[in-house]
């Protein structure tokens, strides 16, 4: 059992932690709220546009298109997007995990470099042959200090032109998909090439009522760049609920377990305290027996 | 007619309107109540609306509309490019 002073100290370096935890929490649980509202506002646009493209392509071949060209891949390009901070559980490193698992097991004999959206990514990569330094394109870098469409779009437009001048023949986006507060999944999603375009059950195309103007396929190849570029903004959004919400989660668990540890520590205290005052009342007692004896 | 002009980030206008103008790809051009649904993509430029008259108050969701000196029932958006469809006295403008 130690002494008082001590675990006095350590009660209150607790308490002290504790607040600094369920603060954290707390801002988390704010920026969540706002991150998912960023979510919420962007879906209608997400939906329109899916609608417009869907009802201009709906006879088109897309297979023509400069972003849905598959050939054979000998570079890759993979964006993993984590956030700037820590604190948040396995939030940043699942994300690495999962680039290695990759670069690993499913390309091994290709070319591989990675793109880090966010500092912790960034620092797992940064001094690995796979870097592709973030500083050089505009708008990684900085992503999650002003999180924006515009940031999203400049790293979206570099992945898209370094596919089209040969680049890359493949790119990658990895990131934390948002399910709730607690849950994130990983996810790997390809970027581009496009792949073959879903026919989401049945989606009634008006096609031959609408106007177009200049024409279908300039429309859509306006429209393509967007819809990636949404894609990927849809990713770096997703992975910063993601963020908050792990963060929140894994501050709630540390205010749980300093709460448990401070309790313990009371209680030792107070036993402590106790056997020091038994230990005292011995010592007057013995006293007063001595002097009565003489 | 009712326009909707909607970014990634947030919306921009919503309201009941008279007249639009967009800066299209291949020149300006004006809808009006009645027009054939359309699907057009835009260039940069402005976005000219004259509200509709019953539109009592819009709401200013945006620092970027700028109102006409000369004449309150006229509002102006700039705009970096997008795509507008208008179907059934419906416009929706995905601007960028």
């Amino acid at each position: 059992m130690g002494n008082l002073k001590e675990i006095k100290a350590r009660i209150t370096s607790i308490s002290s932690t504790m607040q600094i935890t369920s603060a954290m929490k707390m801002v988390s649980a704010a920026k969540l709220r706002r991150a998912q509202d960023a979510i919420t506002q962007m879906r209608p646009y997400s939906q329109k546009l899916q609608e417009i493209l869907t009802n201009v392509s709906g006879t088109l071949d897309l297979s023509e298109n400069a972003y849905a060209d598959a050939r054979a891949v000998n570079r890759v390009l993979i964006i993993a997007i984590s956030s700037n901070r820590g604190l948040c559980g396995g939030f940043n490193n699942n994300i690495t995990k999962r680039v290695n698992h990759l670069i690993k097991n499913e390309y091994p004999m290709t070319d591989v470099h990675v793109l880090s959206v966010g500092k912790k990514v960034n620092d797992a990569f940064k001094n690995t042959k796979y870097n592709v330094r973030p500083d050089q394109i505009g708008g990684a870098e900085e992503m999650f200090n002003d999180l924006s469409f515009e940031r999203a779009a400049e790293v979206a437009q570099f992945a898209m032109d370094s596919f089209v001048n040969k680049t890359y023949d493949e790119v990658l986006v990895i990131y934390n998909q948002f399910k709730n507060a607690a849950v994130q999944e990983v996810m790997t999603e390809q970027l581009l090439p496009i792949a073959a375009t879903e026919v989401e059950g049945e989606v009634q195309t008006s096609n031959g009522d609408y106007i177009f103007e200049p024409s279908k396929e300039e429309i859509i190849t306006d429209l393509i760049p967007k819809t990636l570029k949404l894609q990927f903004y849809k990713s770096v959004l997703d992975s910063n609920a993601s963020e908050h919400g792990a963060r929140m989660t894994a501050m709630h668990k540390a205010t749980d377990n300093a709460s448990s540890l401070q309790k313990d520590l009371k209680l030792e205290y107070n036993k402590a305290r106790q056997a020091a005052i038994t230990n005292e009342i011995l010592e007057i007692v013995g006293g007063a027996e001595a002097l009565k004896g003489g | 007619m009712r326009l909707e002009i909607i970014t990634p980030d947030k919306k921009l206008f919503e309201g009941e309107v008279d007249a639009v103008s967009f800066p299209g790809i291949d020149g300006s051009f004006q809808v009006l109540k009645g027009h054939a649904p359309i699907i057009s993509t835009l260039k940069e430029g402005r976005i000219k609306v004259s509200l509709s008259n019953d539109e009592k108050e819009i709401d200013m969701l945006s620092g970027e509309i700028e109102n006409d000196p000369s004449n309150d029932r006229i509002i102006r958006l700039s705009i970096k490019g997008g795509v507008v469809e208008m179907q059934n006295d419906k416009i929706i403008v995905l601007a960028d």
